[in-house]
């Protein structure tokens, strides 16, 4: 059963008629047909489904009047295809089925031709039967004259058998403009609707009503209710990402079986009122708008102040801040802090000194560490001009606005109009323009009381201690430079010109450009000189500023090392915008201004009603206009987007199963009006998360076993699940494997927030040569302290260049590209991480000395020891085979470490750096300092640990390189 | 060739590697029928080529200083130009290349006096040199991601993802597709070889040059084999048992056979990467005793050792093409660290009856511009990066042997000639590997995806 709403188009006003070119109007005018003539059913066959396809599918080689035709076939008129191509001339045969090769081709039925030739633009059956049929009734073809007059007769009807009319702002077609679509391939842009609850509601819960009037109809029986030791794990590391500790599982198996219901819902609040739950759910928002500390491409330059937008998203989360403030704030925060600065100013003047000093109140500044929601894409604009340059920035911002808040991916209409949704290429610029007077800038923005700046100190001192190595080192060499040329210049008796002044000289001048300096000086000098501007820009990590946005007109220079708010000249102009063909700067189309997605049917406050999808001109207030429409309670899109990315992460897959695309091609949701009733729900509180949440796990749906209740029958009629008759496992993603070894070992320092954690990564990684611009990244140095160190993943420092490679080996994305659902393979590489990585092995160390010392004084040391690492690690006590295998385990491993004899590890405190000098091709080779080491307390080794020690440290490995250690049930 | 563990383990492979959760199986068309992704696969088409080695100069080397001579160039040697080309800004005059050329070989492919070992007759005229490849950008990473997945944005599959994909791998034991860096990666790093939407299966794996090849492949030192076995036979134990209780769980017996896997890797890789198990004449060959040429000397002999193995695709990438100043002593000391392994690479597979079917291409990301402008005010002998004009270097795999395709124009400022965009040298890539870019796709985001994007040409000119 679908509810499929459908859209009625009523007003005579609607855009696209407006504005639609009007080939068919023409060529009725110039032919003299009157409408309402009747026409046959197989010319009207032939015109309205086998006239659009050959013109989509066939034209482009067999009949475009500007190309060869391929293999001589020219398909636009009924002779031509009858005459057919060299190779094959009976391509159509009118009424002959068995003749018509065009036939068998389409169908891909011999070896040799396929057409089209691309899988992608194969026909379906019913495409292939509506060919069948034209031909079988003798290939009618009528004039183009009556064409055109049942194409016009044919757009008087909003919904026909192939679908409704959809009305936008238009195409560039009018095949485009009034083609049509299945209702339930556009179900996404349809308004949201009040759905009737299925005939079992009397079920408490209505999620279970949907649930299980679709399972009773698949005649599936859903699985029995989990046992409560599985249900705290899974609550807990849905809303945490961590496991229960012993006290907790104890606490709540003593109350379920007091009372099941009401031990589970305690359960469910308890979570959600924990400070981890904000962290695990910022989470899965950072995948999808792409975090990261550093912005990529060849210089990967640090967003020095990125993790206050980390902190801004778990804090969010936390408060449960309704989703309609999360979305204005992330997608116009500076515009809310700016008006709200001004109202406070007053004068203009005063506001943009008060803007450039910063001076926002604590609401303005959280409002301004939301917009880096628009920082976070990867963009540098080193070596590309700076219109592209902007280009690339606004793409970029815009595609990552349409897939996190309306499941939307925006390049799909950049170059033309959407192939398969109801978006016109006129809407991407629409859209474009909407953000084209934003402008990338770290604007000066106070600190909140609630950030975290413990350890600023300490790492403003580390910071500078690197860089006066880099400023000392320069500034050596450029004496060096200066002197020889002070020399050169005395020595023709000339007077002495500084190095930037005498960069115009002509050649006989000045001296050579690297005068007194070989090439290893060269090369190390151009080391320090960025090295100086990198350990700068990391020292900024400290001061209150914040990675933003502003408007104004684009600035005339671009250096993603630098971006600052400028004001703008007196001539500088506004950007003007146009559909750009084929997403060319240079193929201006039709001018277009700002405004929204239109085939969602939401206005705008500042739309008119001519055009309601319109946006202001102001280059002020364009984004906050976007986002209030975003936000607005009838926008169906934004909100399933939203809801289905809820059910998504407590259930593995979405109701849609695509979370970042819910337009024509992506995946049909199973349960349409239970993602519709959700909204509604979602509507009613307020568009906060945590009544959603719980209102999804007290479901008996959620509360099923993994077990399925029939696996042959469940496997045949449903084997993807899609109907949810069994709880979907899942494996601990990249983040939750390290965070659960810290816990289990009682090492993780659960302190929240703040600038970003350096852990250990592993050596080779670290100090590896990482190549950025003009020279190697410095080191990745871990943290001097445990306790620095053994924070939660989420905080860990994230270098689109250099991704933590145990991290990266356990699924964790990349930065890149939004990620809307992890994927969770079992690969070779994540067996060697387990086993051999030094994260693993110091955590089974840690873990192994403190049984140690907990059970050294026991009478029965072994066995107890064997206990209290099962439940560490595992949450419970050790089966009796389990025991006793893993007691013989314990002292065949302490007979085997008494004759081996480990090495200390060692940190370097300085590495040497070979690099290729860029003018001569010569090696060179310099010096870099790892200060971090110099005072390191590393974590605790294997040289450190006696035999049964490091017995019990092989104990843990074992235990944490379980499937059960692995997967949630 | 020899294959010896090419069958022996698949079924273990089955469960090994190949082990993913979910959203993978519905999408694979490729592999429905198997339940192996790297199982080998016969190609759609006829073809010579089975296996792949890509040697990438990172950088964009010039292709009017190595394969493409402009004698009109030296002509116009430091007068200005007004070419609009590349990104330099402001005074720019043009530069002659400091290399002498001459035609070598029975064909009289052109090379500049660079070039001592390739230019034998016995390799030369094996070669195909192609000149009407075009860029699009001119930026280092969004270059290479270009030329190495078919998209600018460097979150595609690479090219040695769809070969595997498409082809399968001939051994279960090592990696399919196999990437060699310098210390240093290149720019965009591992997105370079990445699987991009195709399952990870398909990713390259990085040999490291130096430490361990594979990240943690090994236990540290004081834990023996014996003692991994023996923590994996405790490890079976236990997932033993949770597997009994867990019926409906079908990743945990792959996930576990991903442990076996990994034990026999570690045997196994170390052996195929052993390249001092190679005769004293072959390392010479390949100029490993000389510091100039052993680091690229290594490579190009692991190469042949793992397309031997059954690797499907190698792909060494080697950096420092990038000059902007000094081409001439950075353009000779690149030459001379690739020439000679480069020219044993190629001799080797020849005398082993491998180059037939062993496709090896030499390659930038872009090529370089015929003029420069002054940098810090004086005329810098360097080239700017031209995304309109490059070269490439083919042999084996089917390619036309002793032959010139495609031109640049007299100053080598753009393609004239066989023109062709990369994505039609990527649809032929695979056309030579018989596969058909339009019926190797993959279905992600909603529509069947090709290497080439949206479909490209092959150049015929480029094969025998």
């Amino acid at each position: 059963m679908k509810i499929i709403n459908i859209l009625i188009i009523t007003s005579c006003s609607f855009l696209a008629l407006g504005q639609a070119s009007g080939q068919d109007e023409k060529i009725l005018k110039s032919n003299g047909i009157q409408g309402g003539e009747k026409f046959s059913k197989s010319d009207r066959h032939f015109t309205l489904k086998v006239k659009p396809l050959l013109s989509e599918k066939c034209f482009g080689c067999h009949g475009d009047p500007n190309k060869k035709l391929k293999g001589g076939l020219d398909l636009t008129s009924r002779e031509s295809f009858m005459r057919g191509g060299e190779e094959f001339p009976q391509s159509l045969v009118p009424g002959d089925l068995e003749k018509s090769l065009v036939l068998k081709m389409i169908r891909r039925e011999g070896e040799e031709y396929h057409m089209p030739p691309k899988e992608n633009d194969r026909l379906t059956e019913s495409q292939i039967n509506d060919f069948t049929l034209w031909i079988a009734e003798g290939a009618p073809w009528p004039d183009i004259s009556i064409q055109a007059a049942i194409r016009l007769e044919e757009r008087s009807r909003p919904i026909t058998d192939e679908g409704a009319l959809i009305n936008t702002s238009g195409g560039l077609s009018d095949e485009w403009t009034y083609r049509r679509y299945p209702l339930e391939d556009v179900w996404a842009f349809q308004p949201l609707k009040n759905p009737p609850l299925p005939d079992n509601s009397a079920n408490d819960n209505k999620i279970d009503a949907f649930v299980l009037s679709e399972l009773k109809e698949a005649g599936i029986e859903p699985s029995k209710t989990a046992d409560p030791k599985t249900l705290i794990r899974r609550a807990t590391y849905d809303l945490t990402g961590l496991p229960p500790t012993k006290q907790e599982i104890d606490q709540f198996l003593h109350r379920y079986e007091l009372d099941a219901d009401r031990a589970w819902e305690n359960l469910i609040d308890r979570l959600l009122a924990s400070p981890h739950y904000g962290e695990q759910w910022a989470k899965h928002w950072l995948d999808v708008a792409r975090y990261a500390d550093t912005g990529g491409y060849s210089n990967d330059y640090e967003r020095s102040n990125a993790w206050r937008y980390r902190d801004y998203v778990i804090r969010s989360f936390n408060e449960d801040k309704p989703y309609d403030r999360f979305v204005i704030e992330q997608v116009a925060g500076d515009e809310l802090a700016d008006l709200s600065l001004k109202k406070r100013v007053n004068k203009d003047a005063e506001f943009a000194n008060a803007r450039m000093e910063g001076r926002y109140n604590s609401e303005e500044s959280e409002w301004l560490v939301a917009s880096s929601f628009l920082r976070m894409g990867p963009w540098d604009p080193a070596m590309v001009k700076a219109p592209e340059a902007r280009q690339l920035y606004i793409d970029d911002v815009i595609n990552s606005v349409g897939e996190t808040f309306l499941s939307t991916t925006m390049r799909c209409f950049k170059c033309h109009d959407h192939k398969f949704d109801p978006l016109p290429t006129r809407d991407y610029y629409r859209f474009y323009a909407a953000f084209a007077t934003t402008q990338l800038a770290e604007r000066p923005t106070p600190f909140l009381d609630s950030e975290n700046r413990n350890g600023f100190h300490e790492g403003k001192e580390r910071v500078m201690e690197l860089l006066e190595f880099a400023r000392t080192k320069k500034n050596h060499l450029v004496k060096k430079r200066e002197d020889a040329a002070r020399a050169w210049f005395s020595e023709r008796g000339l007077p002495y010109v500084s190095h930037n002044d005498r960069n115009n000289l002509p050649d006989d001048e000045k001296p050579p450009r690297h005068v007194g300096l070989n090439h290893v000086e060269q090369g190390q000098l151009k080391v320090r000189e960025q090295d100086e501007w990198i350990w700068n820009r990391r020292l900024e990590r400290y001061q209150p500023m914040v990675q933003s946005v502003y408007n104004g007109p684009d600035p005339a220079f671009l250096n993603a090392r630098k971006l600052r708010i400028k004001t703008p000249g007196k001539n500088q102009a506004l950007p003007v915008n146009f559909i750009l063909s084929g997403g060319a700067l240079e193929a201006k189309g039709e001018r277009v201004y700002p405004g929204v997605l239109s085939a969602v049917q939401v206005a705008t406050s500042t739309g008119n009603d001519k055009d309601p999808f319109l946006l202001g001109e102001s280059p002020e207030g364009r984004r906050l206009e976007l986002a209030r429409w975003i936000a607005h309670p009838e926008n169906g899109l934004a909100l399933r987007s939203i809801v289905n990315r809820i059910w998504q992460y407590h259930f593995g897959q979405g109701i849609a199963k695509t979370p970042n695309n819910l337009g024509v091609k992506g995946a049909k949701p199973t349960h349409p009006e239970l993602l519709d009733w959700l909204v509604q729900e979602f509507l009613n509180h307020d568009r906060q998360f945590k009544p959603l949440h719980k209102m999804i796990m007290m479901s008996s749906t959620y509360r099923q076993s993994s077990e399925r209740s029939d696996r042959n029958q469940i496997d045949q009629v449903d084997p993807d699940n899609k109907l949810l008759s069994y709880f979907p496992v899942r494996r601990l993603s990249a983040e939750e494997v390290r965070d659960t070894m810290l816990a289990a070992t009682g090492e993780m320092n659960p302190e929240m927030g703040g600038v970003p954690v350096m852990p250990e990564m592993n050596m080779e990684v670290a100090l590896q040569p990482r190549m950025i611009q003009f020279s190697i990244a410095p080191a990745y140095q871990p943290m001097p302290t445990p306790e620095e160190r053994n924070r939660r993943s989420i905080y860990m420092y994230k270098v689109r260049g250099q991704a933590d490679p145990f991290l990266e080996t356990f699924n964790q994305p990349s930065p890149n590209e939004s990620c809307a659902s992890r994927d969770a393979s079992s690969i070779s590489p994540q067996a060697f991480s387990l086993l051999n990585s030094t994260l693993v092995n110091d955590r089974a160390n840690a873990l192994a000395v403190r049984i140690h010392k907990l059970t050294q004084n026991k009478s029965s040391s072994i066995n107890a020891a064997v206990s209290i690492a099962f439940q560490s690690i595992l949450g419970r006590k050790p089966e009796p085979q389990e025991h006793e295998r893993m007691v013989d385990y314990l002292k065949a491993m302490v007979s085997y470490h008494q004759e081996v004899k480990p090495e200390p590890a060692t940190y370097p405190t300085s590495i040497t750096r070979s690099l290729v000098e860029e003018f001569s091709g010569r090696p060179f080779e310099y010096e870099e300092i790892l200060p971090n080491f110099r005072n390191y307390q590393a974590d605790i080794k294997a040289d450190q640990m006696d035999a049964p020690q490091r017995a019990l440290s092989d104990l843990c490995l074992v235990l944490f390189n379980t499937h059960e250690f692995m997967y949630v049930y | 060739m020899k294959h010896s563990l090419v069958d022996g383990s698949r079924r273990e492979f089955l469960y090994g590697l190949g082990a993913s959760i979910g959203s993978l199986a519905m999408t694979d068309l490729l592999a429905k029928d198997s339940a192996n992704p790297l199982a080998p696969k016969p190609a759609q088409l006829p073809a010579k080529a089975k296996n792949v080695i890509m040697l990438f100069m990172e950088g964009g080397p010039g292709h009017m200083d190595t394969f493409d001579p402009k004698p009109k160039l030296t002509e116009l040697h430091k007068s200005e130009s007004k070419s609009t080309n590349g990104l330099e800004t402001g005074f720019k005059f043009f530069v002659g290349s400091p290399f002498g050329f001459r035609k070598v070989g029975q064909s009289g492919i052109e090379m500049c006096d660079q070039w001592k070992y390739l230019s034998d007759p016995f390799i030369a005229d094996e070669l195909c040199n192609y000149r009407g490849c075009q860029a699009e950008s001119l930026n280092h990473p969004e270059a290479l991601f270009h030329m190495n997945t078919g998209s600018r944005l460097g979150a595609d599959p690479a090219l040695g993802a769809w070969a595997t994909y498409g082809l399968g791998s001939a051994n279960q034991n090592i990696p399919g597709y196999v990437v060699m860096t310098e210390l240093a990666m290149p720019q965009g790093g591992s997105r370079n070889w990445s699987n991009g939407f195709l399952p990870p299966h398909y990713q390259a794996t990085r040999l490291r040059s130096t430490g361990s090849p594979i990240l943690d492949i090994q236990p540290p030192d004081w834990k023996s084999r014996e003692h991994q076995r023996e923590a994996l036979n405790q490890l079976n134990f236990l997932n033993k048992i949770h597997e009994s209780r867990r019926p409906s769980h079908k990743d945990l017996t792959s996930r576990m056979n991903s442990y076996e896997l990994a034990f026999r890797m570690q045997m196994e890789v170390p052996n195929v990467i052993d390249i001092d198990s190679e005769p004293e004449y072959v390392k010479n060959m390949y100029g490993l005793e000389d510091t100039e040429t052993s680091a690229f000397g290594k490579q190009c002999l692991t190469a042949r050792r793992l397309i031997e193995n059954g690797v499907r695709f190698v792909q060494i990438f080697s950096g420092g093409w990038d000059s902007h100043d000094y081409l001439e002593r950075g353009h000779s000391a690149r030459i001379r660290s690739v020439d000679k392994p480069m020219a044993a690479l190629i001799r080797d597979l020849k005398l082993r009856g491998m180059l037939e079917d062993t496709l090896v291409i030499w390659t930038g990301e872009f090529g370089r511009t015929p003029d420069n402008n002054k940098r810090g005010g004086v005329y810098s002998l360097g080239r700017g990066h031209n995304a309109r004009a490059m070269t490439m270097m083919l042999a084996g795999g089917g390619v036309k042997k002793g032959t010139i395709v495609g031109a640049t124009d007299e100053i080598g400022s753009e393609a004239v000639d066989v023109k062709h965009p990369i994505r039609d040298f990527h649809v032929t890539l695979l056309h030579l590997l018989g596969l058909d870019d339009n019926k190797l796709t993959y279905y992600h985001a909603g529509r069947f995806k090709q290497l080439s994007q949206f479909g490209g040409q092959v150049i015929h000119q480029l094969i025998a």
